[in-house]
């Protein structure tokens, strides 16, 4: 053999066995346009770059972090967005560890009063209570823990059961379901109020409640556990744009998506293109129906279709605490237009961080208001519910997320029986465009929910780029 | 190099490629792409219970299901007779739920049987590692 063909001969040898080895990076290569810096694209991202594409995220806000945000500009950072990190949340703990974001368990959060009916009522005094017009055997029952009742009946046991089509055939309405299972009027009522899987009891899915149980259920041991961010969960998606090499482009909302064969291109607010081999989109179906797209009409209507869920925080900081000279706990579960407030502690002071939490309906009268005024209403509505509280809490925000145009609520709802015909559908891809975001997962929903959505995205992305 | 040198150069190279799996030649992803894309956030490499919510997945050949020490398993996973092999791996991550009623691995799979099945053969081949993910 030549010197020079058996040179040939062993490089050809050596290219055969780096085949072999089969290296994670360089396997997949091509452009990735990542739409949306939440948790569920920044996930995306850091998984496409691992196998080796070039990635840009494009954010319309001015910070990453989505429908994760913590107010850094109120004392003790409360959480305007997602807000705990549940025990099973594997995805989330894994990356923070991996990031150095630290994470710590939450304050204990103050003990619950009621006020129902115009009543004061102190938890152990709800059984006797006037306001507490349940039968007897329900009434020993906080209107807080009312919805457990389900559990017996639940169906749901297994991560995909929910997507079942005979269980969405067979679902209704959480109104009418409670009533079929005997709920009494007073305990349906009860449960709506508060209620964070439907705007409203009429159209709530009763296998989304199913849902939210069965996921309780089946948390064990440790998982039974939340943790936090130490800092603010806002420093998760912070550290995971931090991670990635390829650009994070803040206040860059996309106008309009196209496609052909080979590339898909976008149009920016600003009016600059971008081309791609692949798009992730992850803007919450609210935010994703007003980008000009040509797309199927059934795949808009879909789109169209799915209600988010309406979400409205005052946060208060607190200088002492108010509610001892009365002997109350701090916080409060109301039947009234307050909905919940939740008080815990500010670490290291003597502070205290209050969040006056509306949800569903109730919402929309606060919504329709100047930003001022509806703050201005608020304040009104809980100086009467705690006179004592004047002169002892400050404004820090109020966060409105039906109203956020990037947000169009905080999470998605199905109504009965939907999320079997429209979720598959909503998730599948679209030519070369990927779609995440919480309302596209399966096994979990909320944060973690989002970085497994990102997760799947990144695993189609992969298959059609490699 | 000699005539024999390079004998033993091809051999080992030839070795090299039956060992490989054909994806390595085609466009898939490979075993350990999708270990990072669908195992890892929740299972290290190593035999060492850490922070993460599922069990380590190294030295996982034959290994008795529920056995790492330190890790609590759910009562149904606990209980199985399940021996790891291939076709016992590709069952658990097609449908952890339906194969093991009552466990507690919350995951609904993305992937493809093919990938499945090649994500098990890489799992299975791997000897603990301690280097993190």
């Amino acid at each position: 053999m030549h010197q020079f063909s058996r040179r040939r001969f062993i490089q050809s040898l050596a290219a055969m066995s780096s085949l072999a080895v089969t290296p994670v990076r360089g396997q997949v290569s091509g452009r990735v346009v990542v739409v949306g810096a939440g948790l569920s694209g920044l996930n995306a991202a850091l998984h496409l770059e691992h196998l080796g594409c070039d990635v840009t995220v494009l954010e319309a806000r001015d910070r990453v972090g989505g429908r994760v945000y913590t107010l850094d500009h109120v004392a003790g950072h409360p959480e305007g967005g997602g807000n705990i990190f549940g025990g099973s949340y594997g995805r989330v703990m894994h990356t923070a560890q991996q990031l150095g974001v630290a994470l710590r368990k939450p304050p204990r959060g103050l003990p619950s009063d009621f006020y129902v009916r115009g009543q004061i009522i102190k938890a152990s005094e709800w059984p006797e209570a006037q306001a507490n017009r349940l039968p007897d055997d329900w009434r020993d029952l906080l209107p807080s823990r009312l919805q457990g009742r389900l559990q017996p009946s639940n169906p749901l046991m297994a991560t995909r059961n929910w997507l079942d089509p005979a269980l969405n055939t067979a679902d209704q309405s959480a109104l009418d379901g409670m009533r079929a299972l005997g709920f009494p009027e007073e305990a349906i009522r009860l449960v709506g109020v508060n209620n964070s899987y439907g705007n409203r009891m009429a159209d709530t899915s009763l296998l989304s409640l199913y849902r939210v149980r069965a996921e309780f259920a089946r948390l064990t041991g440790s998982q039974l556990s939340f943790t936090e961010a130490e800092m603010g969960n806002q420093r998760l998606p912070e550290a995971m744009a931090a991670a990635l090499k390829g650009q994070v482009r803040l206040n860059t909302p996309v106008r309009r998506v196209s496609q052909d064969q080979d590339r898909v291109s976008l149009v920016l607010d600003n009016g600059e293109s971008i081309e791609a081999d692949a798009l992730v989109m992850t803007a919450p179906l609210p935010a994703l129906s007003r980008i000009e797209w040509p797309m199927p009409t059934e795949r808009r209507r879909l789109i169209e279709s799915v209600e988010y869920h309406k979400v409205l925080q005052a946060h208060l900081v607190v200088e002492a605490p108010y509610w001892e000279k009365r002997g109350q706990g701090g916080s409060w579960w109301t039947d009234g237009q307050l909905g919940r407030i939740f008080v815990r502690p500010i670490p290291g002071t003597e502070r205290f961080n209050l969040t006056v939490w509306i949800n569903g309906d109730e919402c929309d009268a606060l919504d329709a208001m100047p930003k001022a005024d509806c703050q201005a209403e608020i304040m009104k509505q809980f100086y009467a519910l705690v006179p004592d509280a004047k002169g002892a809490v400050s404004v820090g925000d109020v966060v409105r997320w039906s109203t956020d145009p990037y947000a169009g609520g905080v999470w998605s709802l199905w109504r009965p029986g939907q999320a079997a015909k429209v979720h598959a559908a909503l998730r599948a891809p679209l030519g070369r465009a990927f779609f995440a975001g919480e309302h596209s997962a399966v096994s979990y929903r909320g944060m973690e929910g989002a970085m497994e959505s990102g997760e799947r995205a990144a695993l189609e992305v992969a298959r059609m780029l490699s | 190099m000699t005539g024999q040198t390079l004998v033993k150069a091809v051999i080992t190279a030839a070795a090299f490629l039956t060992l490989a799996p054909m994806s390595s030649l085609a466009d898939e992803l490979s075993g350990e792409a999708l270990y990072g894309l669908a195992c890892a956030a929740c299972h290290n490499p190593g035999d060492q219970v850490d922070h993460r919510v599922g069990p380590p997945l190294g030295n996982l050949n034959q290994r008795q299901a529920g056995s790492v020490e330190g890790y609590e398993y759910s009562a149904a996973l606990g209980a199985s007779t399940i021996r790891w092999n291939q076709a016992e791996l590709t069952g658990w991550i097609l449908d952890s739920d339906q194969r093991v009623p009552g466990s507690r691995m919350v995951y609904n799979n993305q992937l493809t049987i093919t990938e499945i099945q090649r994500l098990a053969t890489w799992l299975l081949a791997k000897q603990a590692e301690s280097k993190p993910y």
